[in-house]
C-alpha cells in the first residue's frame, strides 16, 4: 500500500521533466510540421515546399548526407584508433585521455573560428605549410571538394572525442578471455578486430553512430561561419528564416526533421539486428 | 589497429602515438593563442604568417575589450545568466526525475527514456523557429530566460541519464535503513540521497552551464538582437569580418570551458554522452 503511494510520487517528480520535453520540444516539431503545410491564413498549402525546391532544388540534401557520410567516416576512423590507445594501459595514459578530451569542450562557433583562421586564403597556416612544402597556395573555401575536408577536419577535431568515449566505454565491456582464446587459436590482430572486436561493439557503435550522425544531419555553426558555403539543409532552413512569415522556412525545418527521423530508424534497424546476431 | 594483448613492451609505442596525436589536437589551441597575442602583422594582417611569430603584445585583447567594452559585457553577462539557468534547471528537474525514474517499474520507466531520447533527436532548428514566434508572442523573445527555456532541451536529457549514473552507484540499503529508522520518502530524499548524489549532479550542472555558455543555434534564432558570446563571435568573424576580435572572444569563451572539461573529465563518459548531443 505505502509502495503503490511511493510510485506515484516518483511519476509526479518525473512529470515537470516530461512536459517539459512535451510542450518545448515536441509540440514546436508539430507546429513546424502543421505550419510547412499551411500559409499566413493557415490554409492548406504545398507552396513552402515548391518554393523551397525552386529555390534550391535537391544540392541542399545531397550536400547534407555528403558532409554526413565524410564527418561520421573519418570520426569512426579516429574514435577507433584513440578508444584501442586508450584501452592499453602505458605511461601518461590519464594526462593524454585529459588532452584528448579538450576539445569537447570548445564551442562549436569558436571551432569554425580557428578552422577560419587555419584555412583562410588570406593569412592561413594551412596555405603557409604547403608553400614550405613546395605546393601553391589554395582557396580552401572556394571549392567544393576542399570545403569539405575543411568542414570535416573542424567538426571531427570537436567531435571525434565523443566516439573514442562511447567506444572505449564499449570496449571495456569485452571480456579480455576472448581475445586470448582467439590468439592461442591463431587469430591475427585483423581477425580479432573484425571478429571480436565489430560485433561485440555494436551497441555501442550503434549509440555513437546515433548520437553523431543526428549532431551531423544538424551541422550549422561550423558552415554558416563560412567554412561550407555550399548550401545545407540546416543553412538552407536558417537563411529562409523570417519571423514575420516563417512558413518557407518551417518546410526546411520539417525537411530535416523527416530525414534525421528516416536515419533514426535505420540506426535502430541495425541495432535490433546485431542485437539478434549477438 | 586493435591488439587487445598488452604486452608490456608495446607501451612505448603507444606512448609515442599518444604524443602525435596530443601534438595534432592541440595545434587548434596553439593557432588560437598566437592570434590573440601576436601582433597582427604577423598573424592575421601576414598573407603566409609564419607558424612561429616572434613579436608579442596585448594591445590585441586590449583594444577588443576597450574599443568594443559595452556589448562585450552585455554579451558576457546574457551568456552567464543563461548559462546559469540552464545549469540549475537541470539540476532540479534532472535529480527529481532520475530519482524518479528509479522507484518506477521498468516498463514505465524504459517508456519515459525512450521519451526522452526521442526528443533529442528533434533538430534544434526545428524547435526554435516555431518557438521564436511563440516567444515573441509571450515577451520571452530576445531574453536570456527565453533562451535558458529552450537552451534547457539540449542539455535535459543528458543530465538525466548522467545523475541516473551516479543514483544506480548508491547501494540500496542507505535508502532503506533510513526509511526504517523514520525518514519519509521527501525527507530521505534530501537528506540522505541528496548528499550522496551530489557530485553526480554538480557534474550534471556544470556540463549543462558549459553546454549552454557554448550554444549556437537556439541562441542566433532565438536571440539575435541582444547576442551571447558565441553570437558575438560568430557576428565579428562573418558579418563583419573582424577575425582578431572574433578570436580574442573566442579566447574569452574557451577559458572557462577548458577549465570545467578538466575538472569534469571523471564524469564525462561514454555512457553518458550517448544522449543530448544534437545541433
Amino acid at each position: 500500500m505505502k509502495w503503490e503511494k511511493d510510485e506515484l510520487t516518483a511519476f509526479f517528480m518525473i512529470l515537470p521533466a516530461l512536459l517539459y520535453v512535451v510542450i518545448l520540444a515536441f509540440i514546436p516539431a508539430l507546429e513546424s510540421v502543421y505550419g510547412s503545410f499551411t500559409n499566413i491564413h493557415s490554409s492548406f498549402t504545398l507552396y513552402n515546399y515548391s518554393f523551397v525546391f525552386d529555390l534550391y532544388g535537391y544540392r541542399p540534401i545531397l550536400n547534407t548526407f555528403i558532409v554526413t557520410a565524410s564527418a561520421l567516416g573519418f570520426q569512426f576512423l579516429i574514435g577507433f584508433v584513440v578508444a584501442s590507445l586508450l584501452s592499453k594501459q602505458f605511461r601518461g595514459r590519464t594526462a593524454f585521455s585529459a588532452i584528448f578530451l579538450l576539445p569537447f569542450g570548445v564551442a562549436t562557433i569558436v571551432t569554425a573560428v580557428i578552422f577560419h583562421d587555419i584555412f583562410s586564403s588570406y593569412g592561413g597556416y594551412a596555405n603557409t605549410l604547403v608553400r614550405a612544402l613546395g605546393g601553391s597556395a589554395l582557396d580552401w573555401t572556394g571549392y567544393f571538394s576542399t570545403s569539405l575536408l575543411v568542414v570535416v577536419l573542424a567538426d571531427s577535431w570537436k567531435n571525434a572525442p565523443i566516439v573514442s568515449l562511447i567506444l572505449l566505454a564499449g570496449m571495456t565491456t569485452i571480456p579480455p578471455d576472448l581475445y586470448s582464446q582467439a590468439m592461442v587459436d591463431g587469430a591475427g590482430t585483423f581477425r580479432r578486430f573484425f571478429h571480436i572486436t565489430l560485433p561485440n561493439l555494436a551497441p555501442f557503435i550503434a549509440i555513437a553512430l546515433m548520437v553523431r550522425g543526428i549532431s551531423e544531419f544538424n551541422i550549422f555553426a561550423i558552415a554558416q561561419a563560412g567554412l561550407f558555403p555550399s548550401p545545407l539543409l540546416t543553412t538552407m532552413t536558417y537563411s529562409l528564416f523570417d519571423i514575420v512569415n516563417p512558413h518557407p522556412s518551417y518546410a526546411g525545418a520539417t525537411i530535416l526533421l523527416g530525414f534525421i527521423m528516416i536515419f533514426a530508424f535505420f540506426i535502430m534497424l541495425y541495432r535490433d539486428r546485431s542485437a539478434r546476431v549477438a | 589497429m586493435v591488439s587487445e594483448y598488452n604486452n608490456p613492451g608495446n607501451s612505448k609505442y603507444y606512448f609515442i602515438i599518444a604524443l602525435i596525436f596530443s601534438f595534432v589536437i592541440l595545434i587548434p589551441f596553439y593557432v588560437l593563442v598566437i592570434i590573440a597575442f601576436a601582433v597582427p602583422s604577423q598573424t592575421i594582417a601576414a598573407y603566409y604568417p609564419s607558424i612561429i611569430p616572434t613579436k608579442f603584445t596585448l594591445t590585441n585583447l586590449m583594444h577588443a575589450f576597450s574599443g568594443y567594452s559595452s556589448v562585450l559585457e552585455a554579451a558576457f553577462i546574457k551568456s552567464l545568466i543563461t548559462a546559469t539557468i540552464v545549469g540549475a534547471l537541470a539540476a532540479f528537474l534532472g535529480f527529481h526525475a532520475s530519482y524518479g525514474l528509479s522507484k518506477l517499474p521498468v516498463r514505465l520507466s524504459s517508456l519515459i527514456i525512450s521519451v526522452l531520447f526521442f526528443s533529442t533527436m528533434i533538430p534544434s532548428l526545428t524547435i526554435a523557429i516555431p518557438i521564436s514566434v511563440s516567444f515573441l508572442k509571450a515577451g520571452l523573445y530576445d531574453t536570456a530566460l527565453g533562451l535558458a527555456l529552450a537552451q534547457e532541451l539540449v542539455v535535459l536529457p543528458m543530465t538525466i541519464f548522467m545523475i541516473t549514473g551516479t543514483l544506480q552507484t548508491l547501494p540500496k540499503q542507505i535508502e532503506l535503513q533510513a526509511r526504517v529508522d523514520g525518514a519519509g520518502f521527501f525527507q530521505s530524499l534530501y537528506s540522505v540521497i541528496f548528499p550522496l548524489a551530489l557530485p553526480g549532479v554538480l557534474a550534471a550542472f556544470l556540463l549543462s552551464w558549459m553546454m549552454s555558455w557554448d550554444e549556437f543555434t537556439f541562441a542566433i534564432i532565438l536571440s539575435p538582437v541582444h547576442p551571447t558570446l558565441p553570437i558575438l563571435i560568430y557576428l565579428d568573424s562573418t558579418a563583419r569580418g573582424n577575425i582578431l576580435y572574433a578570436s580574442a572572444f573566442s579566447l574569452i569563451v574557451t577559458v572557462p570551458v577548458i577549465i570545467i572539461t578538466m575538472a569534469l573529465s571523471r564524469f564525462i563518459k561514454g555512457n553518458y554522452m550517448s544522449s543530448g548531443l544534437t545541433g
